[in-house]
C-alpha cells in the first residue's frame, strides 16, 4: 500500500506518523507517548495540530462503524494526538519526569477500544 | 446530621462539627495494628462501590472483583430473573475458586476441581456422585454477599447482615445521584493504580485543594484555583454523617491549552445533545465514607475509589462514566482526551503521596497538622477512629 492511501485524501501529511503513533487501544496510545522522545512528539504535534480539527470534521460525516481501513487509521492517529498534546502543551519540559510516574496509572478500558481492528 | 457551609473560603467551624482543631495522630496512617482494626471495623462491614450495572448488561453477565483487604474474590451476577446477586467466588465443596475470569456471560459456573456446578443464582445445580456426600444439595449454595445499586453504581457489603441498607447509607445523595449522568451510564473509561501508601493518606490527597497550585501547576490547577482563590477554597462544604461534600470553586477565566479548548469544544456539543451538560450538581464533589469520590463535572464525571491492600499499600480505580456509545469521531476524541487529561493530573499526585508515606512510616512524627480547608481530612479521620474505637469496645464487651 502506498503511503498516500494509508490515510484518506487530504491527510497524507500524517502518513509518516502512522507507523509509530497509531495504536489500537487507549493504553497503547498512552504507551507510545511514554516511549517517545521530544523530537518525535514535536514532529507529530506540529504536523497534526492543524489537521486534527479537519480530520474530525471529515470523520464526523460517517457513522463510526462505517469507517473504512484508512478512516479507522486516521481516527486512531487523531486519538493519539490527544495523548501527545498533553505532553507538548501541558507537561512541556516536565514531560520526562511525568513519564516516570504516569505508567503506574494503567489504562484498562476506553470507549474507543471497541473500535474494530 | 447534615451541616452545610457556603461562601468562598468559608470553612466550617471545626468546633461546630465537634472535630476539634488539635493535631492528628500519625500512627493510623502507617501502623499495621491500626489497619487490622480498620479492616474489621470499617471495610468488612461498610458498603463499598466496586462497579456499575453497565458491566452486567444482560441476563448471565457476571463480573469478579478482588477485595484484597478481605483476601476475597467476589462474583457478581445478573440472573435470568434480572436480579443482581453477589457471592464469594468459592466452591462450597472444598473451597476452590470457581472462576478465574474477570467478566463474561454464563448461566452456570463449574468448579475446575470436581465439577460442582452452580447456577448464576448461586444454587448448586449438580455435583458428581452427590449421593455419597453427607449434605443436601440445597444447603450447598454459594456464600452470599450483600449487593445493591444506587444511581447505577454497584456496592457490596461483606457484613452478612448490614446495619443499614445501601439507600439508607447514601440517603443524603440518592436523589441527587439519580439525576446525574452516572445513573444512565452505559460505558466508561478506566485507569487503575497501586501505590505504596496507606488508603487514608492516598484518599486525603484528593480531599483538599491546598496542594493544587504546587503539584498541578501545569495540568490541573486552572479550573479550581486562580488569582481570586489561589488555594482553591471550595465555595461550600457539606457534612452528612460520615460522608462529606465540597462545591468546587469555578475559575471564571481558566487557562486552557489550545488542544484542551478544541477537545472540550468537541465533547460539549455531544453532551448537550444527550442533555447531560446542564445539571445542578456539576461542581459537586462527593466523598462517600470510607473510600469513594464522585465528581459531577459533565466533561469529566469520574468516580474514584481507594481500596486498602495493607497498612501501607492501596489500589485506586478511576472511572469516567459515559452515557451511550461514541456517537461520532468528535465524541470519541473528546472522551479519550478527557481521560488522558484526568490521568495526567492524577499521575502527578503519586510522588508526593508515596513521599508522605515514607515520611510518616519513619515514625519521626507523633502528629500531623491540618488547616481549615483540610477539615475534610479531619472529618474522615474522626469517623474512622470512631468506628475503630467502637469496634474495640464491641470486642472487649464480647470478651467480657
Amino acid at each position: 500500500m502506498s503511503q498516500a492511501s494509508v490515510l484518506p485524501a487530504g491527510f497524507e501529511a500524517l502518513a509518516p506518523f502512522v507507523e509509530f503513533w497509531e495504536a489500537d487501544t487507549a493504553a497503547g496510545r498512552a504507551h507510545r507517548r511514554d516511549i517517545s522522545d521530544e523530537a518525535a512528539r514535536l514532529a507529530f504535534y506540529n504536523a497534526a495540530n492543524e489537521l486534527v480539527p479537519k480530520a474530525l470534521e471529515y470523520l464526523d460525516r460517517k457513522p463510526l462503524e462505517q469507517f473504512d481501513e484508512s478512516e479507522q487509521r486516521l481516527m486512531r492517529l487523531v486519538l493519539g494526538f490527544a495523548h501527545v498534546a498533553m505532553a507538548v502543551e501541558l507537561q512541556r519540559e516536565e514531560e520526562p519526569k511525568h513519564a516516570r510516574y504516569r505508567p503506574f496509572m494503567r489504562i484498562t478500558r476506553a470507549p474507543a477500544d471497541a473500535l474494530p481492528a | 446530621m447534615t451541616t452545610q457551609v457556603a461562601g468562598p473560603g468559608a470553612a466550617p467551624s471545626e468546633q461546630e462539627l465537634a472535630l476539634g482543631t488539635g493535631p492528628i495522630p500519625a500512627g493510623p496512617y502507617y501502623r499495621p495494628e491500626y489497619f487490622e482494626l480498620e479492616r474489621e471495623a470499617i471495610f468488612r462491614r461498610t458498603w463499598l462501590n466496586i462497579g456499575h450495572v453497565c458491566e452486567l448488561p444482560e441476563a448471565g453477565s457476571f463480573i469478579v472483583r478482588q477485595l484484597d483487604f478481605a483476601n476475597a474474590s467476589i462474583l457478581i451476577t445478573r440472573g435470568k430473573d434480572d436480579v443482581i446477586r453477589a457471592f464469594h467466588n468459592v466452591c462450597t465443596h472444598r473451597g476452590t475458586q470457581l472462576t478465574q475470569e474477570t467478566c463474561g456471560k454464563r448461566a452456570t459456573f463449574t468448579c475446575p476441581y470436581h465439577a460442582w456446578t452452580f447456577g448464576n443464582d448461586g444454587e448448586l445445580r449438580a455435583a458428581p456422585d452427590m449421593d455419597r456426600f453427607y449434605v443436601d444439595k440445597k444447603d450447598c449454595g454459594l456464600p452470599k454477599v450483600s449487593v445493591d445499586v444506587c444511581a447505577g453504581l454497584l456496592f457490596v457489603n461483606l457484613d452478612p447482615a448490614p446495619k443499614q441498607g445501601l439507600r439508607e447509607y447514601l440517603r443524603p445523595f440518592v436523589e441527587q445521584w439519580e439525576t446525574m449522568p452516572v445513573a444512565k451510564a452505559t460505558t466508561f473509561s478506566e485507569y487503575v493504580y497501586e501505590i505504596d501508601a496507606n488508603w487514608k493518606l492516598t484518599y486525603d490527597n484528593f480531599q483538599e485543594n491546598y496542594h493544587l497550585r504546587f503539584i498541578h501547576p501545569r495540568s490541573g490547577g486552572g479550573g479550581a484555583v486562580g488569582p481570586d482563590n489561589p488555594f482553591g477554597y471550595p465555595v461550600g462544604y457539606g457534612f452528612h454523617g460520615e460522608h462529606r461534600t465540597q462545591t468546587i470553586w469555578t475559575n471564571p477565566a481558566p487557562k486552557l491549552s489550545p488542544a484542551q479548548l478544541q477537545a472540550f469544544g468537541k465533547l460539549v456539543p455531544a453532551l448537550m445533545q444527550r442533555g447531560l451538560m446542564d445539571h445542578p450538581y456539576g461542581r459537586a464533589y462527593y466523598a462517600v465514607f470510607p473510600n469513594m469520590f464522585m465528581i459531577g463535572t459533565p466533561t469529566q464525571p469520574f468516580v474514584h475509589y481507594v481500596m486498602p491492600i495493607s497498612a501501607t499499600r492501596s489500589r485506586g480505580v478511576i472511572r469516567i462514566y459515559w452515557v451511550g456509545d461514541d456517537m461520532n469521531a468528535s465524541e470519541r476524541y473528546g472522551r479519550e482526551f478527557s481521560m488522558a487529561m484526568a490521568r495526567d493530573v492524577h499521575s502527578e499526585d503519586r510522588a508526593v503521596i508515596e513521599a508522605g508515606q515514607r515520611g510518616l512510616g519513619s515514625g519521626a512524627l507523633e502528629h500531623i497538622h491540618l488547616q481549615q480547608q483540610e477539615v475534610l481530612l479531619r472529618h474522615l479521620m474522626h469517623h474512622v477512629d470512631a468506628k475503630v474505637q467502637a469496634y474495640k469496645a464491641e470486642k472487649a464487651g464480647g470478651a467480657a
